[in-house]
């Protein structure tokens, strides 16, 4: 009788018990590679704009900073892919909206003289540049530079640079107090032939649109 | 042995009500959380239906028929359907050389072949090539004031398929040099890339040019 009780006050201990701990299981976090509410509103976000900038006859750039491309598309086609090999942004809750380029990076153009015979070396994009700055409305600044890897003396000369430029907005920024105010600018890192497939495809007026990452 | 049992019954009841307070308190922070879980995973679906909505959208913007896509960087020509190629050729755009326009001072002519979307406007058969003011020029010749002197047959292949501003996809005479940038902003094609190219497009084609 005595045992019988004490097995019964066991087996209902241990029926209040395990729900319990079932319940201490519950939290299941999503993997990382799934879509949190914060990637899919800015996927959502792009997409909105998107739609509007591909519904008007024009090719343009997708900037897309969590899977590290470039894409040139024209009507929501992809027409080409850049790989990104590493960027970096500052003030990235402002990349919104659409910008648009106001200046193609130069290049230096053969001349073809009147009457001559032999027609002047065609350009390629072995003539475009390798490292350039690219200038938005409203404004943005987008520096590609090559990589170590494909351009090692281009990418030292651009990490000069950016080092300078960085000086020089540390010495504005004490010289008048903290007031100016740097614009918003993504620096690019490309490998050298992307890069300059990528000056060769850009076009005065050619909207762009930046995708953001979302994690913290 | 009775005192015992009770001993163990009442050390049994009493875990029991203290299990049963904390299930309860558990059930209730467990039910809160339940109940955000569910209020996330019903955010959560809401941006994914979104999300598919705007993607089908978008997807709707992509042209219904076949279009024309154009690199001039490495002079490559798909017609394409959907994401599936059609047909793809070698072709020849701009060279992006200039040529001084004279008696206007800092005016050029920049032959490049334009980016951007297109479509196409005309299909012509037999084309005849009527030469621009540049092309005279680019020979050190003077411009004709008879415009039957610009007309030149035999040049443009069979076919030309216009795409505005007197841009053409047509066919050449120097099929060695498909495949580089040495036309004065159309793009060119061989005779046979050409015909099948003109078969499928039609007026209203897009072309989109990179």
């Amino acid at each position: 009788m005595s045992i019988r009780l004490l097995l019964c006050a066991l087996w209902l201990v241990s029926g209040t018990v395990s729900p319990s701990l079932a319940a201490g299981d519950l939290p299941v976090r999503p993997p990382a590679e799934l879509p949190t509410p914060a990637s899919l509103r800015e996927a959502n976000r792009v997409l909105e704009e998107e739609i509007k900038v591909a519904s008007r006859p024009q090719t343009y750039l997708l900037l897309d900073l969590p899977a590290n491309a470039i894409l040139i598309k024209g009507r929501g086609v992809e027409l080409q892919r850049f790989t990104i090999e590493s960027w970096k942004a500052a003030d990235q809750p402002k990349l919104t909206g659409v910008y648009r380029l106001k200046q193609r990076p130069p290049v230096v153009r053969p001349k073809t003289v009147p009457g001559e015979a032999s027609e002047p070396e065609p350009i390629s994009i072995a003539h475009m540049p390798v490292s350039y700055t690219l200038h938005y409305d409203p404004p943005l600044i987008i520096k590609v530079s090559p990589s170590a890897r494909t351009s090692p003396w281009s990418w030292g000369l651009s990490l000069l640079q950016e080092c300078w430029s960085s000086l020089r907005l540390w010495f504005v920024h004490l010289t008048t107090g903290g007031q100016s105010e740097a614009l918003p600018s993504v620096r690019l890192t490309l490998a050298s032939d992307q890069a300059r497939a990528l000056a060769w495809t850009v076009t005065e007026g050619m909207p762009l649109l930046i995708r953001r990452t979302t994690d913290k | 042995m009775k005192r015992a049992a009770l001993f163990a019954l009442y050390l049994c009841l009493t875990l029991l009500l203290l299990t049963l307070t904390q299930s309860q308190s558990l059930n209730e922070s467990g039910a809160a959380f339940i109940q955000d879980e569910a209020t996330d995973a019903r955010a959560l679906q809401m941006l994914q239906a979104r999300h598919r909505a705007l993607e089908r959208q978008l997807a709707q913007l992509q042209p219904p028929t076949p279009y024309i896509v154009v690199d001039t960087a490495r002079n490559y020509l798909w017609v394409k359907r959907k994401d599936h190629v059609v047909l793809e050729a070698v072709a020849s755009t701009g060279s992006g050389s200039i040529l001084d326009k004279p008696g206007e001072a800092g005016g050029q002519w920049i032959f490049d072949t334009p980016r951007g979307e297109f479509s196409v406007q005309s299909k012509l058969t037999d084309p005849v090539w009527v030469k621009p003011d540049w092309a005279f020029i680019e020979e050190g010749m003077s411009v004709p004031r008879d415009p039957a002197e610009r007309v030149e047959p035999g040049v443009l292949g069979e076919y030309a398929l216009g795409f505005g501003k007197g841009y053409f996809i047509h066919g050449t005479l120097y099929t060695r040099l498909l495949g580089r940038n040495v036309t004065h902003g159309c793009i060119r094609l061989s005779d046979e890339d050409l015909r099948a190219v003109y078969k499928i497009a039609k007026v209203g084609t897009p072309i989109l040019i990179f």
